[in-house]
């Protein structure tokens, strides 16, 4: 009676353990296709990314060690610190105000019913350029001789602003240029975030007499903070990469105004033949990414709880 | 979450004060003017000569239409060459990514195995990684593997880009697990449940998916700037980009050049408008 337990007890720890191994080799499958791109072409380009930085060469010579030598030029390098500076600038002007200007046009496209999929279309339509092609229609908008813009301030200065030329003006345009680009996206990701929130709510809320501008402060936008969340992460990662428009508009001028960190690892690799410190400087630029994703999941996800 | 947008809402039952209205409506016209003005420019240019721009006082629309912008950038330089390279490799990183993407976010969503919880924190900490700060290994590795001005140079690494998988699980998670249990009675396997059951039960995220994939191919600059050396395998953007870098700029031909290649992504835009403007991936990031 006692053996039989013991035989039918080994029997079921066999079939546990092989139902197991058959249940790791099917999701094994599932997920292998996936893995092999995101071993090969993501986290084996950080794990060399990282190596790099401790050598230098390897475009038309051999790859030599050289030590610490990549991380003491690029901390001693004083275009890397305005790069950065730039960079963050840049991510400073632009969030807020793509933010900003896309919760004013979701609100309206909530209260205007008639003709929503119209205006929704229209204001989508500068995101379905590549930043590449919007940057450069905008030249046709700030060119000092030929710009439309400037064409129309000329009527009343008689003189044209370089916005581009200009070491003040030019990180300000081109944060214009990529607000320009991106409120259609944020627009209609807020209008989602707003179209999903049960109106029980407001109902409620209204019938205790709030009006609209505290219904939206006090009751929307704490309930938005799935979307939120995700914005300012989503937004954060891809503006610290800036570099589509600086290349097109500026190529980092004027005398280095607007210099950002991908521009200038960009260029150490194509123009200054020097990968290691590139490599060092975007490994840089990888590690403030991650480290503020983190800060801003802890801030963002804890202040909810 | 996804899913709910394509189902329609009731009309809300708070009415709208009229100045509300007014204001709306006001906003929605000048992000409309806004949004569209550079274009109308841009098209004013395309059809002037080059010279004729820096005259003072400027013609807004001219009197007689210049097409040579148009037909130098269509038969002097490989404007339909780029065109055709962009639409083929955005197609196949999308359909690709749809398919490897469905299958790891299937895997992620519905079936256990050891290690399930490690393996979707690391992808899901991955998501954050700057691709533009990985393009120096990835030139190397590319030009390792001897694939430099070729399409896989620029088919391969946007395979990497973990965020689709955690789209499309979204989805799947949304689905009743009673699905897969009832078919697994029947004697399905689990290739069985994904092809038959799950994919075509989560279409709405698959578009949604394909759309953001294409789009990001199809915006792409700085990794085939990097990875393509050859004027004849390059991509719109870069091509176009590669116009300004002579010593005169011809802004006309520029101007027709921009204005053109936007013409394939809006006629996409024209017939899957509501799967472009199913703008709410941040539900991807609920679960």
């Amino acid at each position: 009676m006692n053996s039989g337990n013991r035989i039918a007890e080994a029997e079921h720890r066999r079939l546990k353990a092989s139902y197991k191994r058959r249940r790791n080799i099917v999701a094994l499958i599932f997920l292998l296709p996936n893995l092999v791109f995101f071993l090969g072409f993501l986290l084996l380009p950080v794990i060399s990314l990282f190596w790099q930085t401790f050598h230098d060469g390897g475009v038309l010579s051999p790859m030599r060690f050289v030590g610490l030598e990549n991380w003491r030029k690029t901390f001693a390098d004083p275009l890397v610190l305005t790069t950065i500076r730039n960079t963050i600038v840049y991510s400073l002007i632009a969030i807020p105000a793509v933010f900003l200007l896309a919760m004013i046009v979701a609100l309206a496209m909530r209260t205007a019913q008639h003709g929503r999929s119209f205006f929704k279309a229209v204001i989508y339509f500068p995101t379905l350029q590549p930043v590449l092609i919007a940057a450069l229609m905008w030249t046709f908008v700030l060119h000092p001789d030929f710009g439309a813009l400037n064409l129309v301030i000329r009527i009343f200065t008689g003189e044209p602003v370089n916005f581009l030329g200009d070491p003040n003006l030019a990180l300000p345009t081109i944060a214009m240029v990529e607000v320009w680009k991106g409120l259609g996206f944020w627009a209609l990701l807020f209008f989602a975030g707003l179209a999903a929130l049960p109106t029980e709510i407001f109902q409620a809320a209204e019938l205790d007499g709030a009006g609209p501008v505290r219904r939206f402060f006090q009751h929307a936008l704490p309930l938005m903070k799935p979307t939120f969340f995700f914005s300012v992460i989503f937004a954060t990662i891809v503006n610290l990469q800036l570099f589509d428009s600086v290349f097109v508009l500026t190529d980092g001028g004027p005398s280095n105004a607007t210099a950002t960190a991908t521009w200038y690892v960009y260029r150490s690799l194509f123009t200054f033949n020097e990968p290691g410190f590139g490599a060092t400087l975007a490994f840089v630029l990888v590690a403030v990414v991650l480290v503020l994703t983190a800060v801003q999941t802890i801030l963002l996800k804890g202040g909810g709880k | 979450m996804i899913a709910g947008l394509f189902r329609r809402r009731p009309a809300r039952s708070l009415r709208p004060t009229v100045s509300m209205l007014v204001m709306s409506y006001g906003v929605l016209a000048i992000a409309c003017i806004v949004s569209l003005v550079p274009f109308f420019y841009v098209l004013s240019t395309s059809v002037k000569q080059t010279r004729s721009l820096f005259s003072y006082p400027p013609d807004w629309i001219p009197e007689t239409l210049f097409w040579g912008n148009y037909q130098k950038i269509l038969f002097e330089h490989p404007f339909l060459i780029w065109t055709f390279n962009t639409l083929f490799v955005a197609l196949a990183v999308t359909l690709i990514k749809l398919l490897i993407d469905a299958m790891a976010a299937y895997a992620l969503a519905k079936l256990n195995f050891t290690g399930k919880a490690a393996l979707t924190g690391v992808l899901l900490m991955s998501v954050a990684i700057p691709v533009a700060a990985l393009i120096i290994p990835l030139f190397f590795l590319i030009r390792d593997l001897g694939l430099l001005n070729s399409y896989w140079a620029l088919i391969l690494p946007p395979l990497a880009n973990p965020l689709g998988i955690f789209m499309i699980r979204s989805f799947i998670v949304s689905l009743p697990d009673d699905l897969g249990h009832s078919a697994r009675l029947d004697g399905e396997g689990e290739f069985g449940i994904f092809f038959k059951i799950i994919l075509p039960l989560i279409k709405p995220g698959l578009v949604v998916h394909a759309i953001f994939t294409f789009m990001l191919q199809y915006t792409n600059f700085l990794w085939p700037l990097v990875a393509i050396q050859d004027e004849r395998k390059q991509v719109l953007t870069v091509g176009i980009s590669s116009l300004k870098a002579n010593f005169v700029v011809d802004w006309g031909l520029i101007s027709a050049a921009a204005l053109l290649s936007a013409v394939p992504i809006t006629l996409l835009f024209i017939f899957l408008q509501r799967f472009f403007l199913a703008q709410n991936l941040a539900g991807a990031f609920k679960g």
